[in-house]
């Protein structure tokens, strides 16, 4: 079964290829140059903090990620996507590949492409990836932070997107087949599956023509994990989110409720998390500032196969500012108030200075 | 709490007080860009296109729509910055600031949405020249620059000619 779906997807690229072989000859013979050309765009990310902590005398100077995002586009529809990081740690530079994306746009109602995703959960993880520049806040919501073990940040395998014919109501949806989390939850299945069982998610959302700063999704992820001490549990994610982006004001709000289950019967329990946040671009002579706030909870069942026990539980309030004083540039101070659950209450302020390199 | 975290901590409330401060006070409207000539949205001849929404303009502009309906890719042209063109169409169609319409194409391109943002031209001659010369390119020029090269599209059911018409 999973073997025909990778053989009938490959078949399908090759098609793709093909046809976009064709087509580039074709340009040739028309004697059009720009479409058949490659073309090359950079996009550098980077950030730059000061991290206070209650209670510790560890405050200090943080280089945060260091990213690079390079996108080529040979031909009218075949594109590669690629955004690579390197994240400071106590004694070596990590570095990742993000994301590697191979993609081919048939149309507005069919991309297919193929490669390493940030999952299409909710809202967060798959509209700010590694750019804190485009965040107007200093980090991610805790259940969606990198490395988060709450939600499956990536996954590895193929995704099928785009419009469905709905006029004014602007549907789209995103269908993708793959590699769910390794036994380390917290990473994907990067150099293969670790058991025959693929992960699968849909996602419908819609942003309406008339209100285009608008974007409102549901969806749901399923996989079954293999654990090395335990049994495999079965993880089912529903999630839902709407976002209002035009700054005047800026809303998010996302919510996922997970269901883990031992395969086979036995000890199952329910994760929920949310967030909401707002945030308010000022006018005139103040237009380079934005004040937001943010709360945030995820509640997690101690009977739960996968996360109970883990002291994952975690409550926060978040109050910030953001000063855009350069068209590439941001500075982002944020006061933050956090109980974890396995490690109890934290005031922390943090100071970022994040940035983007960019042609456009 | 630690001194210092107690002291950022007052001073990033006090941050937010005096912005949530300023947020209140009345906005100023939001500058109307007026030029001397409407805006005429002009495709290749080849285009099958001849009538657009204003909505479906938008939708195409901010790359939401990335095919005709024949499947030929668009191809976005926009005046480079500091054109009157260039800050009506950020105004009417895009309704962002020149900073929000930039974050917007990054933004996009990070979440491979797109893998080109929309071609720059800097002059009413350069963006006829491409539109003829690029099957399914779109953009806008004034309306009294318009040639016999190019075609333009009406919005709304309407042309620059024609009273009504949403880009003048």
């Amino acid at each position: 079964m999973n073997s025909t779906v990778i053989i009938r997807f490959l078949a399908c690229l090759s098609c793709a290829l093909a046809a976009q072989s064709a087509a580039a000859q074709g340009d040739n013979a028309h004697g059009g140059g720009a479409a058949d050309a490659q073309q090359y765009h950079f996009l550098g990310f980077g950030d730059i903090g000061y991290l206070s902590r209650d209670g510790t005398d560890e405050d200090g100077f943080v280089i945060g990620q260091v990213v690079a995002h390079l996108v080529a586009s040979m031909g009218e529809s075949f594109s590669v996507f690629g955004e690579f990081s390197a994240t400071a740690r106590d004694t070596e530079y990590a570095t990742e590949v993000e994301r590697l994306i191979v993609k081919y746009d048939f149309s507005d109602r069919f991309k297919l492409s193929a490669g390493r995703y940030h999952t299409p959960i909710g809202y967060w993880n798959s509209a700010f990836h590694h750019g804190a520049w485009l965040q107007t806040s200093v980090s991610r919501p805790e259940m969606v932070r990198f490395g988060s073990e709450i939600v499956p940040i990536h996954f590895v395998g193929v995704l099928l997107e785009g419009n469905l014919p709905s006029g004014d109501l602007g549907l789209n949806y995103k269908a993708g087949f793959g590699n769910g989390r390794h036994a380390n939850i917290a990473r994907a299945g990067d150099a293969g599956d670790i058991n025959g069982d693929k992960a699968w998610m849909l996602q419908l959302g819609a942003r309406p023509r008339k209100y285009h700063a608008f974007d409102i999704g549901v969806g749901v992820y399923n996989d079954e994990i293999a654990l090395p001490l335990t049994a495999d549990v079965e993880e089912t994610t529903v999630s839902a989110y709407a976002a209002w982006s035009r700054e005047q004001p800026e809303v998010i709000l996302e919510y996922l409720h997970s269901k883990h289950e031992a395969v086979g019967g036995g000890a199952s329990g329910t994760t929920d998390g949310w967030y909401a946040q707002f945030a308010w671009r000022l006018s005139g002579k103040q237009r380079d500032w934005k004040p937001y706030a943010r709360l945030e909870k995820t509640e997690i069942d101690a009977s739960d196969p996968l996360l109970g026990g883990r002291g994952l539980d975690y409550d926060a309030g978040i109050v910030g500012a953001r000063w855009d004083f350069n068209p590439f540039a941001a500075l982002k101070a944020e006061y933050r108030r956090e109980e974890f659950g396995n490690a109890g209450r934290e005031n922390n302020f943090r100071l970022q200075l994040s940035f983007v390199l960019t042609q456009l | 709490m630690s001194r210092t975290v107690h002291i950022m901590a007052r001073l990033t409330g006090w941050l937010a007080l005096a912005a949530l401060g300023l947020a209140s006070t009345p906005r100023a409207h939001a500058e109307e860009i007026v030029t001397s000539s409407p805006i005429a949205i002009v495709v290749h001849r080849d285009t099958a296109v001849d009538n657009l929404s204003l909505e479906e303009l938008r939708s195409i502009f901010l790359a939401n729509q990335q095919f005709w309906d024949n499947r030929m890719r668009i191809t976005l042209l926009v005046r480079a910055p500091q054109s009157d063109e260039r800050d009506f169409v950020l105004n009417r169609i895009y309704q962002m600031t020149e900073a929000q319409f930039r974050q917007y194409w990054i933004a996009k391109m990070f979440r491979a949405e797109v893998p080109r943002g929309p071609k720059i031209v800097f002059s009413t001659d350069m963006t006829l020249e491409l539109v003829l010369a690029i099957p399914g390119s779109i953009s806008f020029i004034r309306a009294d620059a318009v040639t016999d090269d190019v075609k333009v599209v009406r919005i709304d059911g309407r042309l620059p000619s024609e009273a009504g018409y949403p880009l003048q």
